[in-house]
């Protein structure tokens, strides 16, 4: 790539070493150096004040702290606040430096593209599914026989523990923020989050608050559950506190995102995006967003306040010194159960999407599906305590939570009724996605049935902590929320990778996972009727023959996350390029290409219609414009030369005067072409047009042969244009740096005057490198500047 | 922190076309991600209040024996604070009529009061006779008091920022939004406090 092409991509000025911009390798060093200093600093205080020096909770937590934050430091999120704060020039907002991917090291990096971000989140949160669901076949396989085979039962505990944790704060908060993250300012019509740098920063919490949970195991695993209930939790192993550190990391990582979706929905919405036009996928994510910033303060707030019992030896929790142990659980089940829903709203957009494009048809009572999904996010603040029916809490307070309860069904039952209508006589397409939205459609149903049983308190006290539990959470969670998940990943895949997926392995990796999930999960049901108890490694061998069914089925389940994995991975790399709009739908993240351009649009889009208007004649949802893309097929010879003779040919050439282009990112740039065509109004021109693209001292070179064919076109498309113009314009790119190219041409063919197109100052390698002084020094010629700024870049 | 400078404004192209986003403060991105960020704290020191009143009315007596909050002394630091309200407002005030002396030293009143207010906190800290694992209602008063100096101590980090940048020539009239969001985060620690003190030393 050429000069301003390596500003905008590394960054302005010479490059720092390895050691010292960010990097991966600094984010190492800035971790340990923090984390560990800031134990030493403790300890030293400790010290000072006459304690013993070293307490494990105490240096575990600042460890972690400061470890993460250093480590975020590190890599690079904080650079530009850091630079702003104490006062040093910040890159102007004109530089995108870090933002965009042109190649698989950028995912790499700190980048601040919503896109990149979201294809970040998925990935990791991906690694982090492995992970969780390894422990839950850990723990299949040690209740596949009654005893104990593999694990102690303090292992068993923190298996389950870890997978939940996993499953919830890695899992599927953040893939949906993932999904979220990548198709939400598309859809809207924006061009970035409203906070990108922020965005980066909330992806970069996520590895250190998954290292502080994976990492609880090697200090004596979290072993409370998920829930983290008080007094196990402060009298438990120092994974405990690693888990709490995790927690919070988590926690700001998803307040972060839900502040920056909120502000991003309300602000940048396209022009005639109003509220009822939105896609039901942002209605979707501005109630989770709500419940995210006003929820997920209280579970911080409870574990840090478990965290303080356990470190500073405080008595919040504690019945000897006038605290209160039920208190912990109204806290965390204040967050925990809105959470539910932080994990369903975001994938019921993704059904309404999914549903209304391959049924082709509008989607039914789309008002009542958006106000639902509000309601659900209202009445989800007054449910909370129904997990604590057998907890010794106030009894009548039971009876206000049942009802509220069984409320939700209503606006959940809304939203199930019209996903049905929707399909009823419509053309369904039985697409991968279409796939696991019916299948989510039969599960998730079944995982709402179960839960009013359990919100009746009869039912719930005769049920509590058994298996009918565990298959409820895991139809809502698995068949619910995994379901979306995967139906939105292979709705977008085509969008986020430009590549179409493999719809036969996706079709298998459905019904694998289809009909393992059900034979694992359903009889989960049976077992807990029965009374067997959920979270205990041993169990009666009466239940034998069904675990060990159950156990089989759950490793056919894991094996089937591999098919998915396969296609996804072979996919990208070598599957089918994707068209802009396969499934020919209307929101607006269709109506760009498929990867979609850095900006997303050229201009924003103007919204004249319902999202959802499949199957009606002439409906739009967004008039977008697109600029066009230069078309080398078009290119008209030159005007005059095209049927000369040779004599002709040499008469003409001499004849025109001759103006030397020297241009490479900007060469199609709207000012650069104004000003060729003011010259030619005046005298007849010839343009010859130079496009460097060998810079010596460059090692960003990504993939040459796609940054050559881009400016082969970009230089075709300006060509073109210039000779509509009746401009006789020829041109090439040369493999040389630009001062050597306009030398050669000079010595050859000498042109009357030079016309050097670079970006704006800060990003231009080229003027960094006073090539417009140079080569008027040398040339003698005239040399005119033409500063463009075009925005769009090729993608590698 | 200096969250202007990372707005989408930067992303937008340079055709003009997006400033009519931001129609008003409300729609301004920093100062809205503020508002809910601030809905966000709420409710961190919602799960604070919610603990603190737990253990309150799950005691006869109150504050428990050989527990004396010193009232009067907080009551001044109140009043140091709850005038560092004033004084940011003045400020802000001032710079929206471009007056550059009213923004100086609004900001450093501001700060030195923000200033006092803590050192004041640590000499209280020093001086209770008790500590947080004393018993339970210690344990809420160090917290949900620790959370608002903390609190307080990142604000003046803020408004040490804006003050630094104010005194380097920067804000103008037109352009304070760096100054508008502090001061919202400023007034917010204000009324966080009158709560605090009201709930933890005066019932």
């Amino acid at each position: 790539m050429t000069g301003p092409v390596h500003h905008e991509h590394g960054g302005g000025g010479p490059r720092r070493s390895v050691w010292l911009r960010g990097s991966w390798v600094r984010a190492l060093w800035v971790s340990a150096f923090m984390g560990i200093g800031a134990a030493l600093i403790v300890m030293g205080i400790r010290d000072l004040t006459g304690r013993t020096p070293y307490s494990a909770g105490v240096v575990q937590t600042f460890i972690m702290l400061f470890g993460g934050i250093g480590f975020t430091i590190g890599i690079g999120c904080w650079d530009y606040w850091g630079s702003y704060v104490i006062g040093r020039p910040t890159p102007e907002h004109e530089d995108h430096s870090n933002h965009g991917a042109y190649s698989w090291k950028d995912y790499f990096k700190v980048n601040t593209d919503h896109k990149v971000i979201g294809v970040q989140y998925l990935v990791t949160t991906f690694i982090f599914f492995m992970i969780g669901g390894m422990l839950a076949e850990g723990m299949r396989a040690e209740l596949a026989t009654p005893g104990q085979q593999y694990f102690s039962p303090g292992t068993f505990n923190g298996l389950f523990s870890v997978h939940a944790a996993l499953m919830i704060f890695l899992f599927v908060i953040p893939a949906f923020a993932g999904l979220g993250n990548f198709v939400i300012p598309i859809m809207i019509g924006a061009q970035d989050m409203a906070f990108p740098r922020l965005n980066a920063l909330s992806f970069w919490m996520l590895p250190v608050a998954g290292m502080c949970m994976v990492s609880s195991f090697l200090v004596g695993a979290f072993d409370a559950g998920w829930t983290n209930y008080v007094p196990l939790a402060v009298h438990g192993p120092d994974g405990q506190t690693m888990w709490v550190m995790g927690v919070q990391f988590a926690g700001a990582s998803s307040i972060a995102t839900a502040v920056n979706f909120l502000v991003t929905i309300v602000t940048m919405r396209a022009p005639g995006m109003t509220f009822w036009r939105m896609p039901l996928l942002v209605w979707a994510n501005l109630a989770t967003s709500t419940l995210v910033v006003l929820g997920t303060p209280f579970i911080a707030g409870a574990q840090f306040q478990v965290l303080f019992d356990r470190i500073m030896h405080t008595h919040f929790y504690d019945p000897t010194h006038g605290g209160n142990v039920i208190a912990y659980q109204h806290i965390f089940w204040f967050y925990s159960h809105p959470a539910v829903y932080i994990m369903m709203l975001p994938g019921f957009g993704i059904i309404s999407e999914v549903i209304a494009i391959h049924s082709r048809k509008p989607i039914f009572g789309y008002k009542l599906i958006a106000i639902s999904t509000v309601a659900i996010g209202v009445l989800g603040f007054t449910v909370w305590a129904h997990h604590m029916f057998v907890s010794g809490m106030a009894p009548w307070l039971r009876i206000p939570m049942m009802f509220t309860t069984m409320a939700i069904a209503v606006p959940t039952g809304i939203k199930m009724f019209s996903w049905l209508a929707t399909m009823w006589r419509g053309v369904i397409h039985l697409t991968t996605p279409m796939l696991f939205a019916c299948g989510f459609l039969a599960t998730f149903v079944v995982g709402g049935l179960s839960g009013i049983f359990l919100a009746v308190i009869p039912v719930d006290i005769a049920t509590s902590d058994t298996y009918f539990v565990v298959a409820h959470i895991h139809y809502v969670l698995f068949g619910g929320s995994v379901f979306t998940i995967y139906a939105g990943i292979y709705h977008w895949f085509p969008k986020m990778t430009g590549k179409m997926y493999d719809e036969g392995l996706g079709k298998l990796h459905f019904w694998l996972t289809f009909v393992a999930f059900n034979a694992t999960f359903m009889p989960m049901h049976w077992l807990g009727l029965q009374g067997m108890q959920r979270r205990i490694a041993d169990y009666p061998s009466q239940f034998g023959t069904l675990n060990f069914f159950i156990s089989i089925m759950a490793f056919i389940l894991g094996a089937s996350t591999l098919v998915f994995l396969y296609n996804m991975a072979y996919s990208w790399w070598r599957g089918e390029t994707a068209p802009a709009n396969p499934w020919r739908a209307l929101t607006l993240e269709w109506q760009v290409t498929s990867p979609p351009p850095i900006f997303n649009f050229d201009e924003p889009p103007q919204i004249v219609g319902s999202p959802y208007a499949y199957g009606v004649p002439g409906a739009r949802h967004a008039v977008v414009t697109v600029h066009a893309p230069p078309q080398p097929e078009e290119v008209p010879v030159p005007v005059a030369l095209a049927t000369a003779t040779r004599e002709e040919r040499e008469a003409i050439m001499s004849a025109l005067k001759h103006i030397l282009v020297v241009a490479n990112q900007t060469v199609s740039g709207d000012r650069l072409i104004a000003a060729l065509r003011s010259r030619a109004a005046t005298d007849p021109v010839r343009v010859t047009v130079i496009c460097p693209q060998n810079d010596p001292g460059d090692a960003w070179v990504v993939d040459e042969q796609d940054v050559r064919a881009a400016t082969q076109a970009r230089l075709d498309g300006t060509l073109a244009a210039l000779r509509r113009a009746g401009i006789e314009a020829t041109g090439h790119v040369v493999e040389r740096d630009p001062y050597t190219a306009v030398m050669d041409v000079v010595e050859e063919d000498p042109p009357s005057e030079i016309i050097v197109s670079t970006l704006p100052q800060t990003r231009s390698g080229w003027l960094r490198r006073d090539l417009i002084e140079r080569l008027r020094d040398d040339t003698k010629l005239p040399v005119e500047h033409v500063v463009s700024d075009t925005p769009e870049m090729p993608r590698a | 922190m200096s969250a202007h400078a990372a707005t989408a404004d930067g992303h937008h192209h340079a055709d003009g076309t997006v400033s009519a986003y931001h129609e008003s403060l409300l729609r301004s991105p920093v100062f809205l991600g503020m508002v809910m960020f601030l809905g966000s704290e709420i409710m961190l020191f919602g799960s604070f209040f919610t603990i603190f009143f737990y253990i309150r009315f799950t005691h006869t007596a109150w504050p428990p024996e050989g527990i004396e909050l010193p009232v009067e002394a907080t009551g001044i630091n109140t009043a140091i604070l709850i005038s560092s309200s004033f004084t940011m407002h003045w400020a802000l005030v001032s710079i929206k009529r471009d007056q550059r002396f009213g923004l100086i030293v609004g900001l450093f009143l501001t700060l030195a009061m923000g200033l006092t207010f803590l050192s004041l906190q640590v000499h209280e800290y020093l001086n209770l006779g008790f500590t947080p694992s004393n018993n339970a209602f210690a344990s809420g008063f160090f917290s949900l008091t620790g959370l608002h100096g903390m609190h307080v101590a990142v604000g003046a980090t803020l408004l040490g920022i804006a003050f630094i940048r104010a005194c380097r020539g920067h804000y103008s009239g037109a352009e304070h939004i760096g100054l508008e969001v502090t001061g919202l985060y400023w007034h917010f620690v204000d009324v966080v406090w009158i709560l605090l003190y009201t709930v933890v030393y005066l019932l």
